[in-house]
């Protein structure tokens, strides 16, 4: 019996040491430029996240829409290519890249130095903020009357990045740190139900949020968190599609197509 | 509301498509994977039975779900890729035939050695005497840990979520998003408690039929 618990810690030990020699020793990413083989086969397979209203989410009829829909599809017509969407889970989107099931991240995808080490990046399409969001009665008028409050906002978010931008004032929030959830959805329904008294969210997620619930019942600082911009990712070797998606985005923005799908989604 | 239900129920039955088939497959691959997993970690065969019970402290030891993104992204590193539902399948069954396969092991071991030495005065083959004799009485022995086991799963279809198939919870979640409201997890919530309703009417008629030897 005793030589037997050994034998099985050994091949134990054996199978954690390859396991993380596995995953450790190869991570290495796809060299060649998929541009061709993408053409040929004709589609593109865009990984979203179709949980995050209004960029990219399911309508009633459980289809596909959002902004980054409508303009990914535009795009990628241009360039002669179908889309493939794929919903992928948010946390695993650069393996998803980097492994080759998806060929590109559209979905309000901020642009941070940490990702760009992982992905290539396209030109800016969308220009984003970082705002401050209370219930419309509440006392707070700026950033400052934040101390000795409670902040929410979405874990491994870009709002984490911005507010941690100014370290002084996380550290005299209430707590000491902000409250975080998995989902701006959750973020929002803890400001409603008065847990917290502040969030901190994407203007774009929040805008489309408010305009449902009620103008009426919230109240958007003038201050904000700094602005950021979204941006496809592709993998670092397809420079060719990278290039094609950035030169068709600008002749939609010359044309006005890319007005119009803005306006769409956006305007009121 | 009820207008507003009516209206989720398209999402909800596609994901609920998933979560079925992913449950159904589960059942009907682990169940007996896990009869054959039982008798390897009881078999005498040293390297058969090391070998089995690395298996089952692996998939018992891990999470479920870092073993759906271990076949999903990790194995692809090593050449060996398989589609989403594939790999959910594979890390699904191989998790769940472990934990069927220890509670087929517990249902086979209270069964008395007498038994075994009766039947071989009978004349009865090892393979009939497990088939004809035992397994018979183990059924009946493990079903309310089986029943435990298969509620649990209906539960664990939630995430596959993690490669990116869309399943009940997740067809919840979207349209909670997207309507700002939390009356689609309510929805979910009455799917699972109906799904779970179904399961334990089912399982309380396979013990009625099992209660002999009463």
């Amino acid at each position: 019996m005793r030589d037997n618990l050994k034998k099985v810690f050994v091949l134990a030990v054996i199978l954690i040491v390859s396991i993380v020699c596995l995953t450790g020793c190869s991570n290495e990413e796809a060299k060649e430029d998929a541009f061709s083989a993408i053409k040929e086969r004709g589609y593109v397979v865009m990984g979203l996240d179709d949980a995050f209203a209004p960029m990219g989410f399911r309508d009633e009829n459980n289809e596909l829409a959002g902004f980054d829909v409508d303009l990914a599809k535009e795009v990628f017509s241009r360039i002669g290519l179908e889309v493939k969407l794929q919903p992928i889970d948010w946390t695993m989107k650069e393996t998803e890249l980097n492994s080759g099931n998806i060929d590109v991240i559209w979905n309000g995808y901020t642009i941070t130095a940490e990702r760009q080490e992982k992905v290539a990046f396209t030109k800016p399409y969308l220009e984003n903020r970082q705002i401050i969001i209370t219930l419309a009665d509440s006392p707070i008028n700026s950033k400052k009357d934040l101390e000795g409050k409670k902040v929410a906002l979405q874990s491994e978010s870009s709002a984490v990045d911005a507010i941690y931008t100014e370290p002084e004032l996380v550290e005299s929030f209430d707590g000491g740190e902000p409250i975080q959830f998995a989902t701006n959805n959750e973020v929002f329904m803890d400001l409603e139900a008065k847990r917290v008294d502040a969030v901190v969210a994407d203007e774009v997620f929040a805008m489309y949020y408010i305009k449902i619930k009620g103008p009426e019942k919230y109240k958007v600082l003038e201050e904000d968190f700094g602005d950021e911009q979204y941006g496809i990712g592709v993998r670092k070797s397809d420079k060719q599609l990278l290039e094609a998606i950035d030169t068709t985005l600008d002749e939609m923005r010359e044309d006005g197509s890319y007005k119009e799908i803005y306006d769409k989604w956006f305007a009121d | 509301m009820i207008s507003y239900f009516y209206r989720l129920m398209p999402a909800m039955i596609s994901g609920l498509n998933t979560t079925l088939k992913v449950f159904s497959l589960t059942l009907i691959l682990s169940i007996p994977l896990g009869v054959l997993v039982s008798l390897g970690r009881l078999s005498k065969i040293k390297p058969l039975n090391s070998a089995v019970q690395l298996y089952i402290w692996v998939m018992r030891g891990t999470p479920l779900l870092l073993q759906i993104v271990f076949i999903f992204f990790g194995l692809p590193i090593v050449g060996i890729t398989f589609d989403r539902f594939t790999a959910v399948m594979i890390a699904f069954v191989l998790n769940y035939a472990a934990y069927f396969g220890e509670i087929f092991r517990g249902g086979i071991e209270s069964i008395d050695k007498g038994q075994y030495d009766a039947a071989k005065v009978l004349g009865f083959t090892p393979f009939n005497t497990f088939i004809r004799i035992i397994l018979p009485q183990v059924i009946k022995i493990v079903m309310p840990s089986i029943a435990n086991e298969v509620i649990t799963l209906i539960k664990d279809t939630a995430l596959v979520y993690v490669v990116g198939l869309g399943e009940l919870l997740r067809a919840g979640k979207i349209a909670s998003n997207r309507d700002a409201s939390l009356m689609p997890l309510v929805l979910v919530g009455i799917i699972y408690l109906a799904l779970t309703a179904l399961l334990e009417a089912i399982f309380k008629k396979f013990e009625g039929r099992f209660s002999y030897y009463h």
